[in-house]
């Protein structure tokens, strides 16, 4: 496998090149044997699965890892990767999904971090050449801002910005991308392809990765797919189709086909919004959801659907309007909402959705206390009974109810906290990108978790950014902008293309 | 992208900070309640006795922009205070008492800042323990009595004036713009930021954040020893309690001061204003004649209504 040859390609010399790269951990062979070529002006894409390689390969690749046997080559030259400082030299820049910026220092000190041109008085900066040098490097990515802002108060897309002129600064001609539109709008995501476009015509070489299908056909001039720390295949765009892609990253055919078993007629009204507005920018929201539906809440990041779902759940102040939830008029704080039987799933499990620290079985019965100990006390077994009974249930991947949480994997992650729910009785479940950081395998896993739960009576609503994943799975969808209800689309209408469309900001 | 970077809205409480606001609140109090306050000697009073606390509470906000704490400070001003004492008696030099109130503080923080940056312990615990054995040192070296006696020469730097203004004022202001060049002009003040920021970055950067940590907790502890100079000068005499409670003052005047204690947001100014407005509210207490316990249940008080008027402000 790795020994296949480099595909055709217009420049014989790859700009980089990595042969039989390994890499292990205690316990886990990261990388083996994984080679990798890339070509100058090339948009590399990199695929795998949640723990193919693709993170280690990065970091052995920008030399924060040391690889354990292999080779580097650049322009054809034996040459090492051992520390960071080796592949700056070498052009090599990486841009993290989590920024490597700091927050109260503004935007021409963070892109020479570490690099200030010195003044005259030792241990100084040159003001002047530090803010000629910020305002050339943001000209050449075309990124339009007062250079002295502090990073603090940019948005994730200007913030990533600043990375990449972080990296054009250092001269970089290899540019790796983690996932770089993951927190992007639609609209920022088009700035950040048209910037990539120019970067590549300018002869730099770009590293992608990405999970976006759509993004790796648009943008990629060659497809590396790892899977379990091996090469797999190195194809072109044009010689592949998603599906194909899909089969190479997991290795067996995955049934894409949404587990949904959709219900004949939808069940009793359970949740009625009427005319709800926020403090948050949401205005006028009206929305239903019955017994036994998955209602999907879609539109552009920004446009208001997390704080619908906050709102609901009563962790943001309505400030007019009816939220009537299982007959009931309902108003103000999560614990009450919680206590009614409506659980939140948000979109940073990590952060608002789990105890990382503390056992599976400790957050599994956190949201129960209440009902599962009336008399106060702790009870040891109690809590176990019901941790095992939802291991079992939700299939959750754990080697007992001892297990730290933080150690599972994203998908048995997601489970905890919808398990810790279902703990409790709820009713309606909210998600909020739901299949965030989850691999393909695991996504369909927690469909069909979905699906069970809203066929034994329950309802959910439905935040995602995968256009694709709310028209399979939901029984309707409401289409937000700008911080209200722009439409409501129906199974029959519900197509990628009525999102977009109902979605996108008017010119 | 051409978005706005932040938006300015036009309350005019969010161009004030709380402790500016706090400051100007304590003095028009206490020159309506507290007969003198307002007197120029009064005031110069102030001022000369808050020089102490500025060269503590300066590197205490670099030290807390790191996402630190150095709790040790006022046991280990009390030890170089007493070196001070000790040192310039034997020796008859007020320089040969400063470098070694200087050598002490100094390894105390290279201490503090080994057991953050290098063993890991958290700054809490780290400059609790450092904290401890400066007090231990202090009796040891005071054997529990006050060092007397001491010579002119040290004890002149509290009284004696450069050009009209106090010498403890002038040290104060030196400190203060010796601080404001090296965290807004240097590259090392630049780190600092980044030190508390996000650490990844200086890492991505080539740099070693343990050095720089080190480094600033060593400025604190060398503070601290400059610092037990005007001590001693200013009681005459060393003393085994002379630095109690002082870090709780340093601490509360970064925190009135509008530094936070994450994230390295640090505002060198505020801190300056803090200590003001801590040495106003004792010196006003004083005036009305309230006892210590009073005042430092007061300085309590002062950091929690300017963190809420802060609070009020980032929501309004």
């Amino acid at each position: 496998m790795s020994g296949a040859l480099p595909i055709e390609v217009t420049s014989p010399t790859p700009l980089l090149e990595l042969r039989g790269i390994s890499k292990e951990f205690p316990g886990v062979k990261a990388l083996d044997d994984v080679s990798f070529a890339v070509y100058p002006g090339e948009v590399h894409m990199l695929l795998g699965e949640n723990g193919a390689g693709k993170s280690t390969l990065m970091k052995v690749l920008c030399g924060a890892y040391s690889a354990d046997a292999g080779e580097f080559y650049h322009e054809g030259k034996r040459v090492a990767i051992s520390s960071t400082a080796d592949a700056q030299k070498l052009g090599i820049a990486v841009i993290f999904q989590e920024f490597s910026l700091v927050p109260y220092l503004d935007i021409t000190q963070n892109i020479f971090l570490g690099r200030e041109p010195r003044g005259r008085i030792p241990g100084t900066i040159d003001r002047r050449k530090i803010l000629a040098d910020a305002k050339r490097v943001l000209g050449t990515i075309g990124f339009d801002i007062d250079h002295s802002t502090i990073v603090d108060k940019l948005g994730v897309a200007q913030q990533q910005m600043v990375e990449i002129a972080k990296a054009i600064s250092q001269n970089a001609r290899i540019l790796v991308m983690d996932e770089p539109t993951a927190a992007l709008s639609d609209r920022e995501t088009e700035l950040l392809f048209e910037l990539i476009a120019r970067l590549k015509a300018d002869g730099v070489s770009i590293v992608y990765i990405s999970h976006r299908m759509a993004e790796v056909f648009a943008l990629g001039d060659r497809i590396t797919v790892l899977r379990d720390g091996r090469r797999i295949d190195g194809v072109r765009p044009a010689d592949v189709t998603p599906d194909q892609l899909v089969r190479m990253m997991v290795g067996r055919n995955i049934d894409m086909t949404y587990p949904r078993h959709f219900a004949d007629k939808p069940g009793e009204l359970l949740l009625e919004v009427k005319g709800l507005s926020s403090s948050t920018g949401i205005s006028d929201i009206n929305i239903e959801v019955r017994r036994g539906e998955i209602v999907g809440l879609c539109g552009l990041v920004g446009s208001g659907r997390s704080e619908v779902a906050r709102a609901i759940f009563g962790a943001d102040p309505v400030t007019s309007g009816e939220i009537i939830f299982d007959g009931k008029t309902i108003s103000g704080e999560p614990d009450l909402a919680a206590r009614r039987g409506i659980a939140l799933i948000p979109e940073s499990r990590k952060s608002e959705g789990l105890a990382l620290l503390r056992s599976v079985s400790d957050n599994l019965v956190v949201s129960a206390l209440r009902k599962l100990f009336p008399s106060g006390l702790f009870d040891q077994r109690a809590a176990q009974r019901t941790s095992d009974g939802l291991i079992r249930q939700l299939r959750i991947a754990t080697p007992s109810v001892r297990q730290t949480v933080g150690l599972l994997s994203g998908g048995n992650q997601q489970k905890v906290v919808i398990g810790k729910w279902l703990a409790a009785g709820s009713k309606l479940f909210i998600f909020d990108e739901p299949t965030r950081g989850i691999d393909i395998g695991a996504k369909s896993e927690i469909f069909a978790l979905i699906d069970r739960l809203v066929a034994e009576g329950a309802a959910a609503l439905m935040i995602s950014s995968e256009q694709i994943e709310i028209c399979h799975v939901c029984d309707r969808a409401y289409v937000m902008r700008e911080g209200r209800i722009a439409g409501h689309l129906t199974r029959h209408e519900l197509t990628e293309e009525n999102i977009v469309r109902l979605g996108m900001h008017h010119a | 992208m051409r978005e706005a970077a932040a938006v300015s809205t036009p309350n005019p409480l969010q161009r004030i900070p709380g402790v500016a606001m706090v400051l100007v609140l304590l003095i028009a109090l206490f020159s309506v309640i507290a007969p003198g306050f307002l007197s120029a000697a009064n005031l110069s009073n102030v001022l000369v006795q808050s020089t102490i606390l500025t060269m503590l509470a300066l590197p205490m906000t670099l030290i807390i922009m790191t996402e630190g704490l150095d709790l040790s400070m006022g046991a280990v001003l009390t030890l170089t205070s007493l070196c001070v004492a000790v040192v310039s008696l034997a020796t008859k030099s007020m320089l040969l008492g400063l470098g070694a109130g200087l050598l002490v503080g100094t390894a105390f923080g290279v201490a503090n800042g080994w057991l953050v940056a290098i063993v890991g312990i958290p700054p809490f615990v780290a400059t609790l323990g450092t904290l401890g054995m400066a007090q231990g040192l202090s009796l040891i070296v005071s054997d529990g009595q006050s060092v007397v006696g001491i010579p002119h020469s040290v004890r002149d730097i509290y009284s004696a004036t450069l050009l009209g203004v106090p010498v403890p004022i002038v040290m104060a202001l030196v400190t203060y713009a010796a601080f404001h060049g090296l965290l807004y002009h240097t590259r090392f003040g630049t780190y600092i930021f980044a030190l508390g920021g996000n650490r990844e970055a200086l890492r991505y950067a080539g740099l070693s954040p343990n050095k720089l940590l080190i480094a600033v907790y060593a400025i604190g502890g060398a503070m601290a020893g400059i610092a037990g100079l005007l001590m001693t000068a200013r009681m005459n005499s060393g003393h085994p309690t002379a630095g109690l409670g002082l870090e709780f003052d340093a601490i509360a005047a970064v925190a009135v001061g509008g530094t936070s204690f994450e994230r390295g947001n640090g505002w060198l100014l505020g801190t300056l204003l803090g200590v003001l407005s801590v040495g106003v509210l004792r010196n006003g207490l004083n005036l009305i004649s309230l006892p210590s316990s009073v005042q430092v249940a007061s300085v309590g008080v002062l950091v929690i209504v300017a963190l809420f008027l802060d609070g009020l402000r980032s929501r309004a």
